[in-house]
């Protein structure tokens, strides 16, 4: 029988989140600065929502599931890991987009075109050099958050070879657990609208500008 | 579920072909920016004063290269003079004479671009950003660089007059006008 694995909110964040990078990515190649600047507003809304449903979310969710030591990815590389959510190894793969995306959405905050006619939301509490800089830096790392993307959509299709399907659960929500895998524990609803206002409320104070500092 | 899967290759092969990690070429000349937006487009200016007669002389290979290298010094000091005008209208209140200085730059600027893109220093010349359409729809870049000189002597009018208000209004007309030019005309940076 199948059975919940991934919430809501949870499968949203994964797609939203791969839409918004992809469509970050398109509009900054076709003189779309402005939707690009927004984009990444809208990722650092759900990069906040995601670090706190890590805490109070649904099992599967939360980071003290799936944030373990080297030596479960060892038992994990020796088949012995049995659970549902992020295996030990996958986890790391999370863990390192989750840091990989909150340092490229960091860097363009900071960062102006080179027209001088967009700036983002922070810009305005460096100098120009120093935004011009980090505008380089903020193309560069696209390169290391780009490589992380594509080892995870490598790991899926490695794992579809090997008859896995990861995908459809991430879709569904739901996945066929072996016997006796204790399932998720789902967390309230509500409370993911609460995240998701934090998130948007300190979205729209970042883009004020961060007041009183900007 | 292999439809998901193939589209998200797909879409990181899409995403792949952005690329690889080159450093920008940023120009680290930090010559002053009055001064380099006086001097540049001298340089073959005879041929040139008013924009329009360039088809007929191009320049050699050495000349082209000298006026890219102005050009490129002239636009970069143009953008340094956008990115001070932006910060100076975003304080309240503005610095007049930080705005006055950014304005007089754009203004003196603007009318010199013409001449700064003669035939014959594209990209098959050298380094460039100058996109081959310039001179194959060189009408339509005249008038794009003419809508600009209005906007940059507009808002330094304004900003003569000290007039912020008029400043700020005007400020996304500049905009505007840098984006017109180089949506079709400047190729990417990579």
């Amino acid at each position: 029988m199948k059975q919940p694995v991934w919430d809501l909110p949870i499968r949203l964040f994964h797609w939203l989140l791969a839409g918004l990078i992809a469509f970050s990515w398109w509009s900054v190649h076709n003189q779309h600065t402005a939707w690009h600047i927004w984009s990444g507003c809208a990722i650092l809304t759900l990069l906040i929502f995601r670090l706190l449903w890590g805490f109070v979310g649904s099992s599967t969710a939360r980071f003290s599931s799936f944030v373990r030591g080297p030596g479960s990815v060892v038992d994990y590389l020796r088949g012995r890991w049995t659970g549902i959510g992020h295996t030990p190894l996958g986890a790391l793969s999370v863990i390192a987009l989750l840091l990989a995306v909150s340092v490229q959405v960091g860097l363009g905050l900071f960062a102006e075109d080179e027209d001088g006619i967009y700036m983002g939301p922070l810009s305005r509490l460096v100098s120009s050099d120093t935004s011009d800089k980090v505008r380089d830096i903020h193309e560069l790392w696209f390169n290391v958050a780009l490589g992380l993307i594509i080892l995870h959509v490598a790991a899926i299709v490695y794992y579809r070879l090997s008859g896995q399907r990861l995908t459809k659960p991430m879709i569904t929500g739901k996945a066929e657990l072996a016997p006796g895998t204790e399932p998720m524990r789902p967390a309230k609803w509500w409370v993911a609208l609460i995240c998701l206002a934090i998130g948007l409320g300190i979205t729209r104070w970042v883009i004020a500008g961060a007041p009183p500092l900007g | 579920m292999r439809i998901a899967v193939l589209a998200a290759t797909a879409a990181a092969a899409f995403l792949g072909g952005c690329g690889g990690p080159e450093t920008s070429q940023a120009n680290n000349t930090q010559a002053n920016i009055s001064n380099s937006a006086s001097e540049t487009p001298t340089a073959n200016a005879s041929a040139t004063t008013n924009g329009m007669v360039m088809l007929a002389a191009a320049p050699n290979k050495d000349q082209a290269l000298k006026i890219m290298h102005d050009r490129h010094e002239a636009m970069e000091g143009l953008g340094k003079a956008m990115k001070s005008l932006h910060r100076a209208l975003d304080s309240s209140p503005p610095d007049v004479n930080i705005v006055r200085e950014q304005t007089a730059i754009m203004a003196a600027t603007a009318p010199k671009i013409p001449s700064l893109f003669p035939a014959g220093t594209g990209p098959d010349v050298g380094k460039t950003r100058a996109k081959p359409e310039i001179w194959k729809q060189h009408d339509l870049f005249i008038r794009k660089s003419k809508d600009f000189v209005a906007a940059a002597q507009a808002i330094d009018a304004a900003a003569k007059s000290g007039d912020m208000n008029k400043v700020m209004a005007l400020h996304e007309n500049v905009d505007k006008a840098c984006k017109a030019c180089h949506d079709p005309f400047r190729a990417p940076e990579h």
